[in-house]
């Protein structure tokens, strides 16, 4: 035909033939020069546009804050044509040219395949957690569907139950709530509505249930996302809602039991850590982190609380194994490192080994050897790899005294050689997790005294940086090799690494990136929206990356798998990688600039 | 143009039957038709309709939904060199519509809107052929070539550089993509992007005086 867009592609190849050619005949062709406002923030959305030609901003109303990219075959805005108002503004880059499929005819999509609008769920979702991420408001948490899990099971009354019976039933049962059948329909009473009928109001324990049951109940429907059950509590500042299916009450949903379903997880196996007796206890634990990883992301946890949560279980297993592998007098002699990612708390599926270890005394170092043989063997059993450069306590060049460490680290920052540069970047997030951490204090002060700051030292530092190429054609697009990029190289590195060199010329003494950014955001280093966008950029790259590796987890260790796949992201996905690595682009020019690394 | 009353009385004026007559009077609105027609050969007294194509432009929306797109059941002998341009074989007409029913579904859709099209003469001709004979009245409507149109405003920028006037030449200046050349409805969006591009260009023209 004569659309110039990939319809066999989904969404559009979900829907049956008919309603494909259907689409065909439904399309209109609009062209926007270059700056031309496609829509106006807080202004009806016309339809539904797919870019055929031309690149388009999504900002706020201001146009200051920009949201997302869009190109050839991106669509903009679902949520606009679903609610009755587009929240942020459109604007083409370049002359644009879009297809627009009115609001009634992408409805009624919607209405008539159910492939076609599941396609469309998860987007929205998607794209609510990240308005949400951004405004703070509600967490992205609550992603779950409301299922059997879930409910409660109503208790039922007549409506000629006293208001005294209720109130004993209710203890009884160990319930705040009643469903109130009568002759008008189903209605509910809570304990607060017992406490304001007879505390505050007219009523006494005789008075019938009828007379003050609420009537117009707030109803979810079964297997809907519990996000939307928690937006209409909120909306009607009530704690629970009735579940429907079919047109039955099925059960209530109450708001406690909601937010404990998201931590039961991750507390079974944080007290299987805490309770393990062997080493064989602590493994099985190790192991089953994995599957909580799996279920925090399909639940669509926030990427930092996940990090969190996980980077503090890890370190938790770690300690664990220290403690029970060394003996009491030797947990003081030295002080165990993590390295790299684990140290920064960025570490969400197991990568490699990153450690180190530095000892006390000279004499006990033959004596702390075979414990620390031990615990590799344990860390390689809860299945984190060994390192392939060799970044391991196992390894001599990684386990000194406080002196050795600190003359090491003074060669690295003086050799300027490349691989004294990586060494000293994987110390610099060194985090100590068991033993006596007081030993940490004074190796850290061998990198972090003023003087070393010179801008040339933070120079060099940076440079490295820069060594791979942010993957965007010279249009903007995502240059991609074989449908893939290569995150670390392309986006997490530059940040990562640009973040660690600032924080280290300014003295800042946290590891975490998104920290390092707060403190650089504090100091006026880094001006508020440079630091929003990297933080979302940070995110961004790391949740697109776990979910491509929670799909493979067939192969061993998809932790290490740098790739990401094109293809099997989601448009909506897709243009907020480019925007992403756009501003990763622009970062690396604010280290150049801030550096002078023209001439490097 | 003349108004009516002024037509009215020129030799040669032919008044279109009853249902047409709204397309004598001049158009007061936004929207323009543009269209496109392929033929058995080119040739303005022999060639043979064998399917045509129009959409209705506003300011900057081309209202495809609301495109007519039509394949004619013409016997007209294929003519090898043509059908290497337009890929329409007798098979594929077979399940076309009559030429007079596509006529007449083209005129109610046009109206009296100004007809847009690339070399709109040469469709001109070949449509006023079949509407005289038809209903003996020819199109009444204003015509715009966006041919001219380009030549017109390149020459005003760049009065020195040479012009490629061929389709793929204005599509090229104009950057708009060519879509599925030589069939009718292809043609037609190529021609209406280049249409709202040149009104733009235009309306900035005049605005900078």
């Amino acid at each position: 035909m004569t659309i110039q867009i990939d319809l066999s592609q989904p969404p559009f190849s979900l829907l049956s033939n008919d309603l494909l050619s259907w689409l065909t005949q439904r399309l209109d062709l609009v062209f926007f020069p270059a700056g031309a406002e496609i829509i106006a923030a807080g202004s009806e959305s016309p339809g539904l546009f797919i870019v055929y030609k031309g690149v388009v901003e999504e900002t706020d109303a201001s146009g200051e804050r920009v949201y997302a990219q869009y190109a050839h075959e991106d669509l903009f805005d679902v949520r606009a044509v679903l609610e009755s108002t587009c929240k942020h503004r459109y604007v083409a880059l370049q002359e644009t040219l879009c297809y627009l499929l009115k609001a009634a005819d992408f409805i009624r999509l919607l209405d008539q395949s159910t492939d076609f609008s599941v396609y469309f769920r998860p987007d929205l979702a998607a794209k609510q957690s990240l308005i949400d991420e951004k405004e703070g408001s509600v967490a992205e948490f609550i992603l779950a569907r409301i299922d059997e899990e879930t409910l409660r099971p109503p208790l039922y009354v007549t409506g000629q139950t006293n208001l005294k019976r209720v109130a004993q039933l209710m203890d009884e049962r160990n319930s705040d709530v009643v469903l109130v059948r009568t002759a008008r329909g189903v209605g509910i009473v809570t304990g607060t509505d017992l406490l304001k009928a007879t505390l505050l109001g007219d009523f006494t324990k005789q008075s019938k249930v009828s007379e003050i049951g609420q009537f117009e109940l707030i109803t979810v429907e079964y297997g809907d996302f519990l996000f939307n059950a928690l937006l209409k509590m909120t909306q009607h500042h009530i704690e629970r809602v009735v579940v429907m299916r079919d047109g039955d009450i099925v059960g209530l949903l109450e708001l406690t039991d909601m937010l404990s379903v998201f931590s039961t997880h991750s507390h079974v196996i944080a007290m299987r850590i805490e309770q393990a007796k062997t080493l064989d206890d602590l493994t099985i634990a190790a192991q089953r982190l994995q599957s909580l990883i799996e279920t925090l992301s399909e639940q669509g946890v926030k990427m930092q609380a996940m990090m969190e949560l996980i980077t503090r279980l890890n370190r938790r297993v770690m300690q664990r194994a220290f403690e029970l592998i060394f003996p009491k007098r030797l947990q003081q002699s030295c002080c165990i490192l993590v390295l790299g990612s684990e140290g920064r708390g960025e570490q969400i599926l197991k990568t490699d080994q990153d450690n180190a270890v530095i000892y006390k005394h000279e004499h006990e170092l033959e004596a702390i050897r075979p414990f620390l043989q031990q615990l590799h063997q344990a860390l390689l059993s809860f299945g984190y790899p060994p390192c392939p450069g060799g970044v391991m306590f196992t390894n001599d060049a990684w386990i000194h005294s406080v002196e050795g460490w600190q003359q090491k680290i003074q060669r690295w920052l003086t050799a300027g050689t490349p691989d004294a540069m990586m060494n000293m970047a994987i110390m610099m997030d060194a985090e100590p997790v068991s033993g006596d951490a007081e030993l940490f204090l004074p190796v850290k002060h061998a990198w972090q005294r003023p003087e070393l700051r010179s801008s040339m030292t933070s120079a060099w530092f940076a440079k490295s940086a820069l060594q791979f190429n942010t993957p965007l054609t010279f249009l903007g697009k995502i240059r991609e090799e074989h449908g893939h990029i290569d995150i670390k190289k392309g986006g997490i590195f530059p940040i990562v690494h640009g973040v660690r060199t600032l924080a280290f010329e300014f003295g800042i003494d946290d590891c975490n990136t998104l920290k390092r950014l707060q403190h650089l955001q504090a100091l006026n280093v880094l001006h508020d929206e440079v630091v929003q966008g990297l933080t979302d950029a940070l995110l961004l790259f790391l949740r697109i990356r776990l979910r491509q590796q929670l799909q493979q987890s067939a192969v061993d260790n998809p932790g290490l798998n740098q790739q990401l796949s094109l293809a099997s992201m989601r448009s909506v996905d897709r243009s907020l990688l480019r925007h992403a690595l756009h501003r990763v682009k622009k970062f690396k020019q604010l280290l150049i600039n801030h550096y002078h690394l023209e001439n490097f | 143009m003349l108004p009516l009353w002024v037509r009215r009385h020129l030799p040669g004026f032919q008044a279109p039957p009853e249902r047409w007559q709204h397309m004598m009077h001049s158009y007061h609105g936004d929207e323009v038709v543009v269209l496109d027609c392929e033929t058995s050969r080119f040739d303005k007294k022999q060639g043979e309709l064998l399917s045509v194509a129009a959409v209705i432009v506003k300011g900057k929306h081309i209202m495809l939904s609301k495109a007519l797109d039509l394949t004619i059941r013409s016997a007209a002998v294929t003519d090898a060199q043509a059908v290497k341009v337009h890929f329409l074989r007798q098979e594929d007409r077979l399940h076309g519509v009559s030429t007079a029913e596509a006529i007449e579904r083209l005129l109610d859709f046009i109206g009296n809107r100004p007809i847009c099209g690339f070399y709109i003469e040469y469709d001109r001709a070949i449509l006023n052929r079949y509407i005289q004979e038809l209903y003996q009245f020819q199109l009444y409507n204003r015509f715009i070539d966006v041919s001219e149109l380009y030549a017109r405003l390149s020459r005003k920028k760049h009065p020195e550089s040479e012009l490629d006037l061929t389709f793929e030449g204005l599509a090229a200046g104009l950057d708009v993509p060519i879509i599925d050349r030589h069939t009718a409805l292809g043609d037609v969006i190529s021609t209406a992007l280049m249409y709202v591009k040149l009104s733009e260009f235009g309306l900035k023209e005049i605005a900078h005086g």
